[in-house]
């Protein structure tokens, strides 16, 4: 065989591996009906008649959402670990009463608990509560600064969700569904939306606490989105994204060069296969390319101004809440639509010092108190707090009762994970000030006005970026997916 | 469930193979009609000696059709008129396909007549059919379907409107729109003008005082002595209870509402917010609330304006300025140079071509100066503006007064001075304006307040204090 023959042969294997099973089916459904592949390609855009692809074959193009929008970027800020309701928003004097009591048969019966077991004993409120700003909004003295925010949010204290354990509540909370496979609320809104800043990913995740949440990865996830609206993991500590800097001795024309062959190629292959997985990795390759310079640029945060750092108590090169939240601002300043932000460490059991509702809690309080209170203030001065939606909140709550774990005391005081009601909030892009939503019983145990379901929290927040969230799909395995699945209703009594 | 126990009838059991019979005398008259057309060809005259047969078949299947439509009909709970069209058309199918077969029978003498005689046959056909497809989908079936287009030629392109006729249920007239809407849709099949079941109707108050052939069915303010009511509570067996079994039953809800109508005295014109309410009331009440309709959204100004060109669209996309519709469908834009960041007082006339549909602008960052501010005046649907971080002095800034919509403007960042933020006074419909970090006088800004009281001035340069908590550590005392 001939050099040339060769080269050929292996060219045309290469060709045939790509050929794989979900090829040859879909190029059936292609033979078998036209008319309907049509209507599935229709069903396969959002609804606002832009296509995933856009003309410049670019599936971060920035697309216009259904309607006009309040928000133009969201901040989520989740406290991993589920903090405790009952010491920070939720102010329950009568549960005072009640402390170191039995708890009454009637709210065990037919319930299922992570840790007690038996009979617990309830826990009074472990915080000094007091009423602040014109909202006269309950507020404890584990949150000293952002007391003065008062005004500025929306309370949610009636939130519900149906998972007691982190890893499925965090995934309900960020993808819709407690399994695995769904795309985050991040990636919806990446896939709906696209990028503005070209040069830096839609989509930007930020951890603090330790560790990444229980969940894993997934609840930054693309699901069956493709994944090029997967959110981009940045750290404040070494390299800002893994993998990112190129080997030593390359030069960045060289960098540019192979990237371009390399795009060349894959463009080739998109225009035989049509796998919108082709185009993703294109556009990677691109942001990756332009992100060596932007990310490193804005991830610096050792160029902002003095009083900026006293106000978020930041200190440059070290993993923090407090730089996230300055990370998080500087990121939507540069057009990012959406910033998540996980915070570990807030599953207080009682179980060591760390993990409990006496010490622990109020160590992790003074870690968010001062940024959370820094980043409301420095985007609202920015006239940016107007057009950034920021939400706040865990994945579920804590129980009134005293965890007992194993039916034996513990040697500190926590709380076990708690379903039945918490306390979220929101503020900026349209969100009320200064309203609260939604109540809980004289306990606190179980929600009675304004319940909230996590689904009508996501729509919510597509409401606020201008999608129907009932119209925001994507076609998959034959049926049109949504992030709110079948249910959600738009939270219209904290929208202004 | 509920199926299994009601108790059946021959006549009601033959009347419901109603809906499985007629497709018989369609199938067999459509033949009928396309065996007459082909017979008169010389070619297939053979056919002909079918003609017979299949033409006694039809008309049986027609007879037999309509008296199992007859029993159906006794069934009740259909739209009375619908159902005489449906009657009278499917009866005379019937008589059609019985004179053509003795038209057949006879046919030396009427073989002129023939051909008409079969179009008249699939006309009334297919009106029968129709109108029997109305009564059991409903006879917005089809309508509902139509494609836009189609909708629009044939001038049916009235919008459903099915909307509360109240935004707050306290505003709502108890009769007129809580209590009738119950009895049209529950009560209103059977007792009305044709139907008349029990001699009553209950389609205005007046006829309902006056009641049926048993008496009065209102007794005011006393539900639990009105037939009215006392009928919709009795157990599920008994056979007064209404509406009958097979029948979608009165909800909760339902129920509560007329209880609390009749106790009222059966007002008419009264409206919810008028009236004594127990606490059951209220929470009934609270749940027929509608919802608020969603139209939170950022304001858009209501002229119609023509979509852009998309060759000027064209020209700022090549200098990396993004150009968006502000939501699918609208002609208004959203202009945004985040990747454009040599944007400058040259490439403004570039945004000119916008100038009606521009309502959102962010030049943030951008190289453009005072000289951007005579482009920024002929944009007069400019809502939002964000000038953040721009080399602007404000010089003639009062050139902004010509963007009568405008509602938010964003200086934080320029070099806006105290002569330039004054000159904002006569944006009447201005509600932010940011000047963290802007070469601007508090003296300035206190008198642009109290010239525009409700708009909100955020200069920034928030601080927060230094408290003992930020720096306690917490930790448990051993020992």
């Amino acid at each position: 065989m001939t050099k040339h023959a060769r080269l050929i042969k292996e060219a045309n294997d290469t060709t045939l591996r790509y050929i794989t099973r979900r090829h040859f089916l879909m190029d059936c459904v292609a033979g078998l009906g036209a008319a309907a592949f049509g209507s599935f390609l229709a069903s396969c855009g959002s609804s606002n008649s832009k296509t995933l692809v856009d003309a410049s074959g670019n599936p971060m193009a920035p697309k216009a959402p259904l309607f006009p929008a309040r928000a133009k970027s969201v901040i989520y800020l989740h406290m991993a670990g589920a903090p405790s309701q009952l010491e920070l928003f939720d102010y329950k004097p009568a549960l005072q009463k009640l402390h170191n009591q039995l708890c009454p048969q009637s709210l065990l019966e037919g319930k299922k608990f992570a840790f007690i077991r038996g009979v617990p004993k309830m826990l009074g409120p472990q915080a000094v509560f007091n009423q602040h700003g014109e909202s006269r909004a309950w507020i404890s003295d584990h949150l000293p600064h952002f007391t003065s925010m008062a005004d500025e949010v929306s309370f949610l204290k009636a939130v519900q969700t149906d998972q007691f354990n982190h890893g499925p509540a965090q995934l309900l909370m960020h993808t819709g569904s407690a399994r695995l496979g769904r795309p985050s609320i991040g990636s919806w809104v990446t896939y709906g939306l696209g990028s503005e800043n070209s040069n830096l990913p839609g989509f930007v995740v930020l951890t603090s606490g330790g560790k990444t949440p229980d969940a894993g990865k997934s609840v930054w996830g693309s699901g069956f989105l493709p994944s090029v609206y997967q959110g981009v993991q940045c750290r404040t500590k070494g390299e800002p994204v893994l993998f990112l800097t190129d080997p030593e001795g390359m030069s960045r024309d060289l960098r540019k060069e192979s990237i371009n062959a390399i795009n060349e190629i894959n463009k080739q292959e998109y225009a035989t296969f049509g796998d919108p997985e082709t185009l993703a990795r294109i556009s990677q390759y691109e942001l990756a390319y332009k992100m060596q310079i932007s990310v490193p640029e804005v991830m610096n945060i050792n160029k902002e101004p003095d009083y900026i750092h006293e106000m978020y108590g930041t200190e440059p090169g070290k993993e923090s809440f407090a730089n996230n939240c300055l990370l998080a601002r500087k990121l939507v300043e540069k057009g990012v639509r959406f910033v998540q932000l996980y915070d570990w460490g807030w599953d207080t059991h009682g179980t060591d010092e760390g993990g409990s509702i006496d010490y622990g809690l109020r160590n992790k309080c003074r870690e968010i108190d001062r940024p959370i209170t820094a980043l409301l203030q420095d985007l609202k001065q920015r006239g940016l707090l107007d057009e950034t939606l920021v939400v706040w909140g865990g994945e579920f709550g804590r129980t009134p009762m005293q965890e007992n774990r194993d039916g034996k005391d513990m040697p500190f005081l926590g709380r076990d994970h708690h379903v039945e009601a918490f306390t979220m909030w929101m503020a900026g892009a349209g969100i009320k000030r200064g309203c609260s939503y939604g109540e809980t019983d004289e306990i606190g145990y179980s929600a009675v006005k304004g319940k909230v379901a996590i689904n009508d929290i996501h729509a919510t927040i597509l409401q606020q970026l201008g999608f129907d969230h009932e119209k925001l799909t994507y076609q998959f395995q034959g049926r049109p997916f949504r992030l709110t699945d079948t249910g959600g209703k738009v939270i219209t009594p904290i929208l202004s | 469930m509920k199926l299994l126990i009601s108790t059946g009838s021959w006549s009601m059991f033959i009347g419901r193979s109603h809906p499985l019979l007629v497709h018989l005398p369609i199938g067999i008259l459509l033949i009928a009609f396309i065996l007459t057309l082909l017979a008169r060809r010389e070619k297939w005259r053979h056919l002909q000696s079918a003609l017979p047969t299949v033409l006694l078949a039809a008309a049986l299947s027609a007879i037999f059709s309509c008296i199992t439509g007859y029993l159906l009909s006794l069934d009740g709970g259909y739209e009375e008129k619908l159902l005489q069209t449906h009657k009278y058309l499917g009866i005379g199918v019937a008589v059609i396909s019985t004179v053509l077969y003795g038209m057949e029978r006879y046919k030396n003498r009427f073989r002129k007549w023939q051909v008409p005689a079969v179009l008249v046959m699939v006309l009334l056909l297919s009106a029968a059919g129709h109108y029997g497809g109305s009564l059991t989908h409903g006879d917005d079936y089809l309508t509902q379907a139509m494609p836009a287009g189609l909708r629009q030629l044939t001038g049916m392109n009235k919008t459903i409107a099915n909307a509360a006729a109240y935004t707050n249920i306290g505003d709502a007239r108890l009769y007129e729109d809580l209590v009738r809407p119950v009895l049209a849709n529950r009560c209103y099949s059977c007792h009305n003008e044709q139907k008349l079941k029990g001699g009553l109707r209950l389609e205005s108050v007046a006829l309902i005082r006056k009641g049926g052939e048993h008496g009065p069915v209102l007794k005011d303010s006393m539900p639990e002595e009105s037939e009215l009511f006392k009928r919709l509570i009795l157990p599920e067996e008994n056979d007064h209870r209404m509406p009958p079994k097979g029948k979608p039953p009165v909800t909760p809800q339902e129920l509560e509402l007329l209880h609390w109508w009749i106790a009222q005295g059966a007002p008419t014109g009264k409206t919810v917010k008028e009236l004594n309410k127990t606490p059951l009331m209220m929470a009934v009440l609270e749940g027929m609330q509608p919802p608020t309709p969603i139209d939170k959204q950022e304001f858009m100004p209501e002229d119609k304006v023509a979509a852009v060109s998309s060759s000027s669209i064209a020209a700022l996309e090549a200098k990396g300025v993004k150009v968006l519709p502000v939501g699918a469908g609208s002609n208004y834009v959203s202009v945004d140079c985040i990747n454009a960041a040599g944007f400058n007082d040259a490439d403004m006339q570039l945004l000119l071509p916008l100038k009606d549909q521009l309502a959102w602008l962010s030049l943030a960052g951008t190289q453009v100066t005072d000289n951007a501010l005579p482009v920024l005046a002929k944009c007069h649907h400019l809502i939002r503006l964000d000038l953040r971080n721009v080399n602007m002095k404000g010089k003639g800034m009062s050139a902004l007064n010509a963007c009568g919509e405008l509602r938010y403007l964003n200086l934080a960042g320029t070099g806006v001075t105290d002569e330039g933020v004054l000159s904002l006074r006569k944006n009447k419909k201005l509600q932010q304006v940011y000047l963290y970090q802007a070469s601007v006088q508090p003296v300035a800004v206190q008198q642009l307040k109290k010239e525009l009281p409700k708009l909100l001035i955020d200069t920034g340069g928030y601080r927060l204090p230094q408290l003992a908590s930020d720096t306690i550590v917490y930790h448990k005392i051993s020992g």
